[in-house]
């Protein structure tokens, strides 16, 4: 018994956005069976030893604590009731009313005659005959009240209605009580799925926006307030999983070459050894935006999540162009990058691109400082207005980086529409990929960081 | 190393008993880490005794404290084992005569390989083993207490090296194949927060958080490390460190730097906070001379509200 409540506990914990891994719930398994279930503090202590491994979860993890082992018990607390009033059992002079009509079913019977406590315990075992945890959204807290009340007999209480409502003037009277006591135990019934919705839906719901906000494109992901925290997340996730393949070994092979030079002062005896050493990589990116109304949205949380992985990729630059074409680097070197995008779309934002201006301003600007270890990524949309593209300075370009990656926010088959021009730049990018949405971007970001690593 | 822990208060009494002050949920930690097996993390800004609390349960345990102090650049030839490069150079050429005549009557060369080949593995053996702190823990006779202090200054690679250790007990060294641990090690960790630490270290440890004390609990810690305090001027101290703690300083004073405060005044043979002595011996509870300044200022005010009631 103990342990189904752990893990719906584990598994609220994981709803209230918690990683804790079937390992990590067997050791507070564990944890639990040697301290017990009292003191309560001493519970509360363990639990958060082997769960809670972030501290700054912890008030997450205090809160789902407290609604699921403070909440439940003998009596709900105010928090746990929300409004509703613990329902009475039937007043007596109505019971007795009833009885008089005779012949009840032996449920009903039961269920008018129970008191609030003998009620409360009907629905709890109602409850807990059925799975809360296949809630994901919240419209459907309606359908699971009715199961709930369905479970515990209510139906009964309905056809009751049904018959006394067609009798006369004072059995409808007496149905109006029962309607006015059915709505009582309705409300309570709902309190008690709206809680255990928020213990387990909003699990479900969380996965649930997290995988629809990664599908949705970008200019409806505004739409979504946890957006940002989701960027974040994704971001580290990349981060740690680069990290490590991008330090330098600091040994592992002999340098034999160096040393037996160096042996020869000791008269060819190797007293010092030499390591080999690969010099730590050099990779610098550059990004050109598009800040036209019709891909900020992507450059927005493209740059977002290239400053997020500030660890593993220290040297980006970044460009963007409209109608004009700027380095925007300071920005996000000064500002959090929310606001950084939103000064820089103030400030170049328009509409009227033309490619081939931006990189004749690119060339300008940076001509110098290209070398073999540059990687130029170039978000847009590449519609140029009709105005000449110029694919020749992107051949420039490319002679003198390692590599250019183009991402596209439209998909492939709008690549040459209209007055899009991507078919004269595609010659000269190693990598042309869709970017239309968070899963795209964290796939081309992944590619990325790969490709640098492999330099 | 004591195999029996009877309870949580045995601990917390135990912890006392040597001075280290703890509350109920730092002692079940390390509870449950000796019955579980299982490695602990303990998290918490600087000076708050994390590394005390690794002395404090070897104590408890009757169990020696073997130490590895994390740095950037850390490998595993400074943590788990090294070959011993030197002796090794010098007996080949110590033995160079002795091997030249072994081989000396041998008439093929398939034959000297094989009689080298025999004790080719005496160069790679204990003799040349310099063990580091994480191999010592394992090959203890004794179980040990394992304390990897600020793991969170080592690098990544490190971090993914340990997880071995810390779920198995076990390591490999080539040379030798895997060294099982004797007697599996209380594993603590410390981390200052310097930077995340992996998922799937986390995961295999339990986890303590240790804040900066309350005032009743810090008040005690200095009652028991610096017991010539008088009662008096310990609550004001107390109340005036925890005062500092809420105002925006650059680094916070932590309970260590309590306790060299409280010293001080017994050695200055203070009698209460006065605004004179507290700005001159303010250096040794704040560490930048912008917090210090900063706390001239709030003294005064703090003085006349709290001070002398």
């Amino acid at each position: 018994m103990l342990s189904r409540r752990l893990s719906e506990f584990v598994q609220a914990l994981r709803g209230a956005g918690l990683r804790i891994s079937p390992d990590e719930a067997a050791i507070a398994m564990q944890a639990v069976a040697l301290v017990g279930y009292e003191p309560r503090q001493q519970f509360h202590d363990a639990l958060s030893v082997s769960l809670l491994k972030d501290e700054q979860q912890r008030t997450a993890f205090e809160e789902t604590f407290q609604r699921y082992f403070e909440g439940q018990g003998e009596r709900r607390d105010a928090s746990a009731g929300e409004g509703a009033e613990p329902v009475k059992g039937m007043p007596d002079a109505l019971s007795a009313a009833t009885e008089e009509s005779g012949e009840l079913a032996p449920g009903l019977e039961a269920l008018l005659a129970a008191s609030a406590e003998q009620l409360q315990q009907r629905m709890a075992e109602a409850a807990a005959a059925m799975d809360f945890t296949q809630m994901q959204v919240i419209t459907q807290q309606g359908l699971y009240t009715r199961r709930l009340l369905m479970n515990m007999g209510m139906g009964a209480v309905d056809e009751r209605i049904l018959q006394l409502s067609e009798g006369g003037v004072t059995s409808e009277a007496r149905a109006d009580d029962l309607r006015e006591w059915r709505g009582q135990v309705r409300e309570q019934a709902a309190s008690l799925v709206r809680r255990q919705f928020l213990l387990h839906g909003a699990a479900r719901g969380r996965e649930l926006r997290e995988q629809t906000m990664r599908q949705v494109s970008f200019r409806d992901l505004r739409e979504f307030r946890e957006v940002k925290t989701l960027v974040r997340k994704m971001a580290r996730r990349l981060a740690s999983a680069h990290q490590r393949r991008l330090k330098i070994a600091k040994r592992g092979q002999l340098d034999a070459r160096r040393t037996l030079g160096r042996s020869i002062r000791h008269d060819g005896v190797p007293a010092t050894l030499v390591w080999r050493r690969r010099p730590p990589h050099k990779s610098r990116v550059m990004v050109i935006c598009d800040v036209s109304s019709s891909v900020s949205e992507a450059a927005r949380f493209l740059l977002q999540f290239l400053y997020a992985l500030n660890d593993v990729l220290p040297r980006v630059r970044s460009f963007a162009f409209a109608s004009r074409f700027d380095e925007i680097s300071e920005d996000f070197q000064r500002y959090s990058p929310d606001v950084a995008v939103a000064r820089v779309l103030d400030r170049l934002s328009g509409s009227g691109t033309d490619y081939g201006e931006m990189l004749e301003g690119f060339l300008g600007l940076c001509e110098g400082q290209l070398d073999r270890h540059t990687t130029v990524i170039i978000l847009g949309d590449a519609r140029n207005n009709y105005l000449p593209e110029r694919a020749e300075l992107l051949g420039q370009v490319r002679r003198r980086v390692k590599q250019i990656w183009w991402l596209n926010p439209e998909s492939r088959n709008q690549w040459n529409s209209g007055d899009a021009v991507m078919a004269s730049y595609l010659p000269h990018c190693r990598v042309a990929r869709r970017c239309a949405n968070l899963n795209d971007l964290e796939r081309v970001v992944d590619g990325l960081l790969g490709s640098l690593r492999a330099e | 190393m004591k195999t029996r822990i009877d309870s949580v208060e045995d601990i917390t009494r135990s912890f006392a008993e040597q001075g280290y002050i703890c509350n109920d949920q730092i002692a079940l930690a390390i509870y449950l880490a000796a019955q579980l097996h299982k490695p602990v993390l303990v998290e918490g800004p600087p000076g708050v005794g994390k590394t005390e609390l690794a002395k404090a349960a070897a104590a408890f345990l009757e169990a020696p404290l073997i130490r590895l102090q994390c740095y950037e650049g850390l490998d595993e030839s400074r943590a788990l084992y090294e070959w011993k490069y030197g002796k090794q150079l010098l007996y080949t050429q110590l033995l160079r005569d002795k091997l030249g005549g072994m081989l000396a009557d041998t008439d093929s060369l398939e034959a000297s390989m094989a009689r080298l080949g025999d004790l080719g593995e005496a160069f790679y053996s204990d003799t040349f083993l310099e063990p580091r702190p994480l191999l010592q823990a394992l090959r203890s006779d004794e179980p040990a207490v394992l304390l990897i202090d600020e793991i969170d200054k080592a690098d990544q690679e490190f971090e993914a090296f340990l997880l071995e250790l810390l779920s198995d007990f076990q390591i490999s060294i080539p040379e030798m194949g895997t060294v099982t641990a004797r007697h599996q090690p209380l594993v603590l960790l410390t981390s200052n927060d310097q930077r995340e630490l992996s998922d799937a270290l986390k995961r295999r440890c339990l986890h303590l958080y240790i804040p900066y004390p309350e005032a009743a609990h810090e008040a005690a810690i200095v009652a028991a490390r610096v017991p010539e305090l008088e009662a008096e001027l310990r609550e004001q101290l107390v109340a005036f460190i925890q005062y500092l703690r809420e105002q925006e300083m650059k680094k916070l004073p932590a309970i260590s730097e309590t306790l060299d405060w409280a010293r001080a005044l017994v050695l200055l043979h203070a009698d209460s906070l006065e605004q004179d002595m507290v700005a001159d011996t303010l250096n040794l509870v704040l560490k930048t001379e912008q917090d210090v300044t900063l706390a001239r200022e709030l003294l005064p005010a703090w003085l006349r509200k709290f001070g002398k009631r």
